[in-house]
């Protein structure tokens, strides 16, 4: 889907190109960078100067190549060292039947490893050989496990892994060794199988699902942070230059501020399409597990949840720019608007390694948490098709109100010079 | 292009203080009117609620007896006090963003943003930013901002402030030009003899009211009628002295300068010049414009 729309998207920035370069060669004209795009509508005006002066910006250009080798690194490191697994190295003192060898050899595979047997003079040999770390195992007489440091059943190494497998796997063939079973009934237990364990509940996602949504959290809380930004400063640009008062002489307050937070939604949007593309279309070549299981649901999720986020705190940032007129004002105003979105990615972060708590679902369905919240909530499985829809209705809905709210501020504030323009002023004011 | 701006009773109060108190006037099109007042005398307030930009507590603008909403305003052209344009968007393409605000065809925008800048002398310029130019450049660029979408309706506030001569009468010349076309040109300026020179009409408020309005030619020959005399030998003017109805006002290098009651008749007054020796100047003298503000605001 997300493909469709950047072929929509660079489809019609090509046509509109096409044409305004015929219409400059049938008009003589010599401009070459005026295009103003097919947009007829005030707010559609605004919204494309926005795009094409965000698009055109060294931050846009940089930030997104940025990002998008991040996403490459993400995606491409995990694979590499999937590929090239490092051997298990194991010494053998004394003598080790065939069966106990085939044991080792498939131990390590069922941990996703390899193994290299070593046979050593004596266990003298092998201490020494563990502890300077040319060995992460040593088997003495096919009885006795030996490995430098103790290994616990919860460290998920892959050394650690082989080794609690080898001592399940080697205990299991020696017990078999032990009845004095005829090989049929031998080859039998070999083929043992554990049997499948069927839930009432839905367990937490893990793997793929898991690292997608952990990406997507981390992308829409980069966006939300550099785009809301964007819209602050410009608001306030657009006052402190006073080119404000050129265009509301032609335009209205709510058609200017809606082309504006538009346009840049729209630069995010794209911008976020396209690093999904490009994660997808990598992940899908370099073979990585990104788009297993319910990974692809959990990134359509994360966009969805970054176009209802940012619609929600575009507005916001919208008015505490129109009570601003210098970058130091932008500062102040700023930082209580960031902690919602530092607030909502901390809690998220924290749950999305985890089971979610009750506090936290609360959270899926607040507005301001919700962009992070229910995203992960996502890619743990833990949420069902209704209750998504349900958040994103009272996202939809508060967002509605707080545009509303937004633009009356914008309006009364937007035009007031002179230094910062206190809230309290203005809804007296509105009340008044 | 004919056309009438009617400010009808324009009030505005900031808490205790009131901005406009019932300001009307109009702005006939096909003429300059310069637009006078004292610092904080209401000009920008009115300009600005021209536009809009101004919530009014009473009162009404309207264009051609129709009130002035976003459809009208749209066909008006302004230039603020405090310039206004994006600092780092390139010039032509700033022009052409603001005639497209206004309804503008991108082709008409092109073509107009062209012919402007082309006008003003800032073509080259047209692939430059905002903020690289000179301020006299970045002056004529926000005339340009006013004049792109071929308004009916000119109000320019402070245009002429920071500018050179040159820079002057380049403004004076386009807004003389707009005038002639049928447009209605309302300019606020600081500058009387400049607005002297451009102006058919001037309005002057003060303390947010309408103090005097009218042509420039019929304000400068209304009051009192003034002559300047000179005569050969004298230099205190004594031969004035003691003629009923005739106040000097001042004596320079020989040439008295006389204020005549209405009662008074010049040729009374030449005859007692020649009386006294040889009338060597014998001028009615028009008041200058600073005059005419200085007494209208007393």
């Amino acid at each position: 889907m997300s493909g469709g729309l950047i072929a929509a998207i660079v489809a019609v920035v090509l046509i509109v190109r096409v044409r305004a370069r015929l219409r400059r060669r049938t008009t003589g004209q010599q401009h070459t960078r005026y295009g103003l795009g097919p947009f007829r509508s005030d707010v559609g005006l605004v919204a494309a100067r926005e795009m094409r002066e965000r698009f055109r910006g060294k931050i846009f250009r940089v930030g997104t190549l940025l990002i998008l080798a991040v996403v490459a690194a993400a995606i491409v490191i995990p694979t590499l060292d999937k590929g090239k697994p490092q051997p298990q190295r194991v010494g053998i003192v004394g003598a080790l039947s065939a069966p106990l060898r085939a044991a080792v050899v498939s131990s390590a595979k069922s941990v996703g490893t390899t193994v290299h047997l070593v046979s050593l003079d004596d266990e003298a040999a092998a201490y020494a050989g563990l502890r300077s770390g040319r060995l992460d195992l040593a088997i003495v007489e096919g009885r006795e496990l030996v490995v430098n440091k103790p290994v616990g059943s919860t460290d998920t190494s892959t050394t650690a892994q082989f080794v609690l497998a080898v001592s399940k796997d080697l205990g299991v063939v020696e017990a078999v060794e032990a009845a004095r079973l005829t090989p049929a009934q031998s080859s039998e237990l070999a083929r043992e199988r554990a049997l499948p364990v069927h839930s009432l509940q839905p367990g937490p996602a893990r793997g793929a699902a898991h690292t997608t949504s952990l990406i997507g959290l981390i992308l829409i809380f980069v966006m939300l942070s550099q785009y809301n930004t964007w819209i602050l400063i410009g608001v306030m640009e657009e006052k402190s230059s006073r080119v404000i008062e050129v265009l509301l002489a032609a335009v209205r307050p709510i058609q200017l501020l809606t082309g504006k937070v538009l346009g840049i939604g729209l630069v995010a949007f794209v911008q976020a399409s396209a690093i999904v593309v490009f994660a997808l279309v990598l992940a899908k070549s370099v073979g990585s597990d990104l788009l297993h299981g319910t990974a692809p649901v959990v990134l359509l999720s994360t966009l969805a949840w970054l176009v209802l986020g940012y619609a929600f705190y575009c507005w916001v940032y919208a008015a505490a720019g129109s009570l601003a007129e210098r970058q130091d004002q932008v500062q102040s105003l700023a930082f209580p608007l960031s902690l919602p979105i530092i607030f909502g990615y901390i809690m998220a972060l924290t749950a999305a390694s985890g089971n979610p708590s009750y506090f936290f679902k609360v959270l899926a369905y607040l507005p301001p948490t919700a962009p992070f919240a229910m995203p992960v909530l996502v890619g743990l499985g833990a949420v069902t098709w209704w209750e998504f829809l349900a958040s994103a209705l009272i996202s939809i809905a508060c967002t509605a109100g707080l545009a509303r709210l937004a633009t009356g501020i914008y309006r009364r504030a937007i035009l007031r010079t002179g230094g910062r323009v206190k809230l309290r002023d203005v809804l007296t004011r509105a009340a008044g | 292009m004919c056309g009438l701006l009617e400010l009808e009773g324009l009030t505005r109060r900031y808490g205790r203080l009131t901005a406009l108190d019932g300001l009307s006037f109009s702005v006939p099109a096909g003429q300059v009117v310069g637009f006078l007042g004292p610092n904080g005398a209401g000009k920008t307030t009115t300009m600005r609620a021209v536009f809009g930009l101004t919530d009014l507590d009473a009162g009404m603008v309207r264009w051609n007896g129709v009130p002035v909403g976003q459809a009208e305003r749209r066909r008006f052209g302004y230039m603020p006090e405090e310039r206004g344009l994006y600092p780092a968007m390139l010039v032509g393409e700033q022009l052409e963003y603001l005639g497209r605000l206004h309804g503008m065809s991108a082709i008409d925008a092109q073509t107009a943003t062209t012919t402007w800048l082309e006008r003003l002398g800032i073509a080259d310029r047209a692939v430059s930013k905002v903020d690289a130019l000179s301020h006299g450049n970045q002056q004529r660029v926000q005339l340009a901002a006013a004049l792109v979408h071929g308004p009916e309706v000119l109000i320019l506030d402070e245009p002429l402030a920071g500018l050179d001569p040159s820079g002057i009468d380049a403004i004076g010349d386009v807004l003389a030009e707009q005038a002639r076309s049928g447009r209605c040109v309302l300019f606020s300026s600081h500058q009387l003899d400049q607005v002297e020179d451009l102006c058919e009409s001037v309005t002057i408020i003060d303390h947010g009211r309408l103090v005097v309005t009218g042509k420039v030619d019929d304000l400068a020959r209304s009051g009192p009628r003034r002559l300047v005399v000179r005569v050969e030998g004298d230099r205190d003017a004594s031969w004035a002295r003691g003629i009923a109805g005739v106040t000097i006002s001042e004596v320079d290098g020989g040439a008295a300068r006389l204020v005549l009651d209405q009662s008074m008749d010049s040729e009374s007054v030449l005859r007692a010049a020649m009386a006294a020796g040889r009338v060597t100047e014998f001028v009615f003298e028009r008041r200058r414009l600073s005059e005419v503000f200085r007494e209208a605001l007393g």
